[in-house]
């Protein structure tokens, strides 16, 4: 019988608009309106979330656990939000798999340019 | 601060509605507290509320859909009734199509043999105008067949049948067709509201040319639309049953009590 899959795994490949989030999240702990402005900036994804957008994806990551609320708040209507152990793997787990595929990329890219 | 339009913000708000209901109470406050947000630091006022509506919008349906996925997920009874569902209903697709065939098929009878036996009787030498009935039935209303035999080049030479006082021609690729592979059923429409059965032969001989038999398919197509209707209210049913059974069976699994 083969060894069950990490659980981290279960959750690859991550969509853009879910990977931003988690990447905002993985220094500290921040609101929505602070993981919009981090998504939307080059380095954190480049993604434009909607409140919709992120709201519902948020929930979604509290449901798999991959997210929770710290239970800080300087107002009610703002609300913290980091990372579980589990989201943390699952971003790690992510990256590790951008950067194989980016390798891959740049040596066929590389190879490529090399022929021509 | 920059506050957002007052009036745009109150429709923003009851937009929310379009949410799930659970994630509405959840995140309503949050979502209209990072509007505020946004809007006081926005570089693109006019794009502000359209990109802002056009989220809503999207995301709103996007939780809609994985909401009944999830709600189905969780209840397997609802996954069996789609399935059967969508089985019933390309089994009914499927009956009602071949039943449509089978009447349309029905209709070129009595057509290709009355057509057989004029082609024979003409290539034998026949003048169809000896061959033919004297009588004379009206397109718009008769739902008598009727034999009409046009030459080589598509002309009228004898005919049953009328239509506003001449004999009507089929389209001229009709006629390439049966000349190619003897025979041509096509349903004819020479103008609206009348529409036929017709079998096209080619003949050869002493007197080539094509002999034209058809019959009016208004009572087919009153039966076709009969099938039609009946499939739809039966398909309809049947859903209805389908679903007011998978809700039943749903509503007493959940009050029956688990065993520990």
């Amino acid at each position: 019988m083969e060894p069950a899959a990490p659980p981290e795994l279960r959750h690859l490949p991550l969509s853009p608009a879910v990977l931003a989030i988690l990447l905002a999240l993985a220094e500290e702990e921040k609101h929505g309106y602070a993981i919009m402005k981090e998504a939307a900036l080059p380095a954190g994804g480049g993604i434009a979330l909607g409140p919709g957008t992120l709201y519902g994806s948020l929930d979604r990551l509290i449901r798999d656990a991959l997210v929770e609320e710290t239970g800080f708040t300087d107002d009610a209507r703002r609300r913290y939000y980091r990372l579980t152990r589990l989201g943390h793997r699952v971003l790690a787990a992510e990256t590790s798999r951008l950067s194989a595929t980016l390798r891959t990329a740049r040596t066929r890219t590389a190879a490529r340019e090399a022929r021509a | 601060m920059n506050s957002p339009n007052p009036f745009l913000f109150a429709l923003y708000r009851q937009a929310l509605r379009l949410y799930p209901a659970r994630l509405r109470v959840r995140y309503q406050d949050q979502i209209l507290q990072t509007l505020r947000d946004t809007h006081s630091e926005t570089r693109h006022p006019l794009l502000f509320w359209p990109s802002l509506f056009l989220d809503l919008l999207q995301s709103s349906i996007k939780e809609h859909v994985l909401m009944t996925r999830d709600q189905a997920m969780r209840r397997p009874i609802f996954v069996h009734a789609v399935t059967l569902g969508l089985i019933l209903t390309l089994m009914g697709g499927a009956a009602a199509v071949t039943m449509q065939q089978l009447l349309r098929r029905g209709a070129d009878h009595p057509q290709i043999e009355m057509g057989r036996s004029y082609a024979h009787a003409i290539a034998a030498g026949a003048r169809p105008q000896d061959l033919f009935p004297a009588e004379r039935i009206d397109l718009r209303g008769s739902l008598e067949p009727f034999v009409i035999f046009y030459s080589e080049s598509g002309v009228p030479i004898a005919s049953t049948a009328s239509l506003n006082s001449a004999v009507p021609v089929p389209p001229s690729g009709i006629f390439d067709h049966a000349r190619k592979y003897q025979l041509d059923m096509v349903t004819w429409q020479p103008q609206p509201g009348v529409r036929m059965a017709a079998v096209l032969r080619h003949v050869s001989g002493p007197n080539p040319g094509f002999v034209l038999t058809g019959r009016s398919l208004f009572l087919v197509e009153e039966q076709e639309d009969l099938l039609r209707r009946g499939t739809f209210i039966t398909w309809f049913a049947v859903m209805c049953l389908l679903a007011l059974g998978a809700l039943f069976l749903s509503r007493a699994e959940s009050r029956r009590p688990h065993a520990a």
